[in-house]
């Protein structure tokens, strides 16, 4: 009876960590959509009129889900101690800490903060436009990925578990 | 003093963390007189008062510390501001006024940018409540008030009269109540935050901030309704425009000017039309006399 139980759990397992490794390519992908639609809510806001960043940012966190609404909230925040690190120190900063985004997703975002709330409203908005491509691009590209990669990791995490079953008893 | 001190205070929150500190090892007493901060890149930092310019520590200005200015003065939101940078100012929270200077890029004629920096001034704007008090009363002759322009050199406090002007009539304080409207293109009269007016305009005060005053005072005649239209600094052709145009609306109008005296007007075209108008009833005249400012009242008509 015990043999089975820990049978059970290692199966069990193997295949969760063959389904989360699935998931973090989905969730990624995600991630990066999310950022995505959050600087195309902040273009639309520089389209449309001048507020500063500060108000802006403010506006968006609560209309922008996941990794923006992290990366807006900490804007809002550090936009209060600009005598103690300048936007683009800030910016840097805060894209290095958005993890789930992948390298190449904050390589993406880096070259906004020398941009943003620097230069008039359509040199930012083509900017973002250039990133927002970049990041769709890359989103696309994790998408694919999971559709390709995800199946391969459930299933070898599910045949793993059986065969480390068969293995151990 | 305290209120001039805070002011001061308030001001020299747009500094960089350095020159904030020496800004602030002031005493009170001298921060409530303090007019200017001065910042010119490789020279110390220095403070204007009444008498004269005096050194603030030794270190120089650096060039990075004047960006360093604009971005924590604009909020790091310069695409907010650019219109007014490239006129060579920035208004800061609380209606205090960054002027610069550096190297003009010109676009089609125009100056489109100004960069590096080579200095800035930061002037503390002090609200001095009941400044128009002592003048009041002659500008309401019957209790009515009458179309004023108010003229003084720069640096004599116009804006800080006039806007205590416009806080008492519309607060009703020695006069009937009015209705005003303010066309605040620097944002020196009323400073709007979030919508909220941070210095005392006045509880009939509306207030359009950051446009032409051409364009800000047609836009309070056609919206607003005004019984007294105010603005600042009358410089323009199309400010002349718009202040005959409201007059014959019927707003009692209020302005300032640049100039020491009557004749100063007379001999400009841009305000000889206004006088030959009789678009003004009054003109006040501001005087430094010791560390205060006299009032002269003369008639225009």
């Amino acid at each position: 009876m015990l043999r089975l139980l820990g049978a059970v759990f290692v199966s069990a397992a193997a295949a969760w960590t063959g389904f989360q490794a699935a998931a973090a390519l989905r969730e990624r992908a995600r991630a990066l959509e999310d950022m995505s639609a959050g600087l195309a809510l902040l273009e639309q806001e520089l389209e449309l009129g001048g507020l500063p960043l500060p108000q802006l940012m403010a506006s968006l966190e609560g209309r922008c889900a996941g990794p923006a609404r992290a990366l807006f909230q900490g804007c809002v925040q550090g936009l209060e101690a600009l005598d103690q690190e300048s936007f683009s120190q800030l910016w840097r900063r805060l894209t290095a800490s958005q993890t789930e985004l992948g390298r190449e997703g904050q390589d993406c975002l880096a070259p906004l903060g020398e941009v943003l709330g620097r230069c008039g409203g359509s040199r930012q908005c083509q900017t973002l436009r250039a990133v927002r491509a970049r990041l769709d691009a890359c989103a696309a590209r994790n998408r694919e990925e999971f559709r390709r990669q995800g199946r391969v990791y459930r299933a070898l995490g599910l045949s793993g578990g059986v065969f480390l079953v068969l293995l151990l008893l | 003093m305290e209120q001039g001190a805070r002011a001061y205070q308030q001001a020299v929150q747009v500094l960089p963390q350095r020159l904030r500190r020496e800004a602030l090892c002031l005493s009170p007493a001298e921060q409530a007189r303090a007019e200017e901060l001065r910042l010119r890149a490789g020279w110390p930092m220095t403070v204007v008062f009444p008498e004269g310019e005096r050194p603030l520590g030794e270190r120089p200005v650096e060039p990075g510390e004047l960006e360093q200015l604009v971005e924590i003065a604009s909020h790091a939101s310069l695409h907010a501001v650019l219109d007014q940078l490239r006129r060579g100012y920035l208004t800061c929270p609380g209606g205090h006024r960054l002027g610069l200077c550096g190297t003009a890029h010109l676009q089609e004629g125009a100056i489109a940018n100004l960069r590096p920096l080579s200095s800035a001034s930061l002037r503390v704007a002090r609200q001095v409540q009941g400044a128009a008090r002592s003048v009041l009363d002659q500008l309401c002759p019957g209790g009515r008030l009458e179309s004023t322009l108010i003229l003084a050199p720069p640096g004599l406090g116009k804006t800080t009269l006039l806007r205590d002007l416009v806080r008492l009539v519309s607060e009703g304080e020695g006069c009937t109540p009015l209705r005003v409207s303010v066309a605040d293109e620097r944002g020196e009269i009323a400073a709007l935050c979030n919508g909220a007016p941070q210095l005392e305009v006045g509880r009939r005060t509306d207030v359009v901030e950051g446009c032409p005053k051409a364009q800000g005072l047609l836009l309070l005649l056609r919206a607003m309704n005004p019984q007294v239209l105010a603005a600042d600094e009358i410089t323009a052709p199309e400010d002349v425009a718009a202040f005959r145009m409201a007059a014959g609306c019927g707003a009692v109008l209020l302005a300032t000017a640049h100039g020491a005296a009557q004749e100063d007007l007379r001999r400009r075209p841009l305000y000889r039309a206004l006088l030959e108008e009789h678009i003004f009833r009054w003109l006040v005249r501001i005087r430094r006399t010791g560390g205060g400012r006299q009032y002269l009242i003369e008639e225009l008509r």
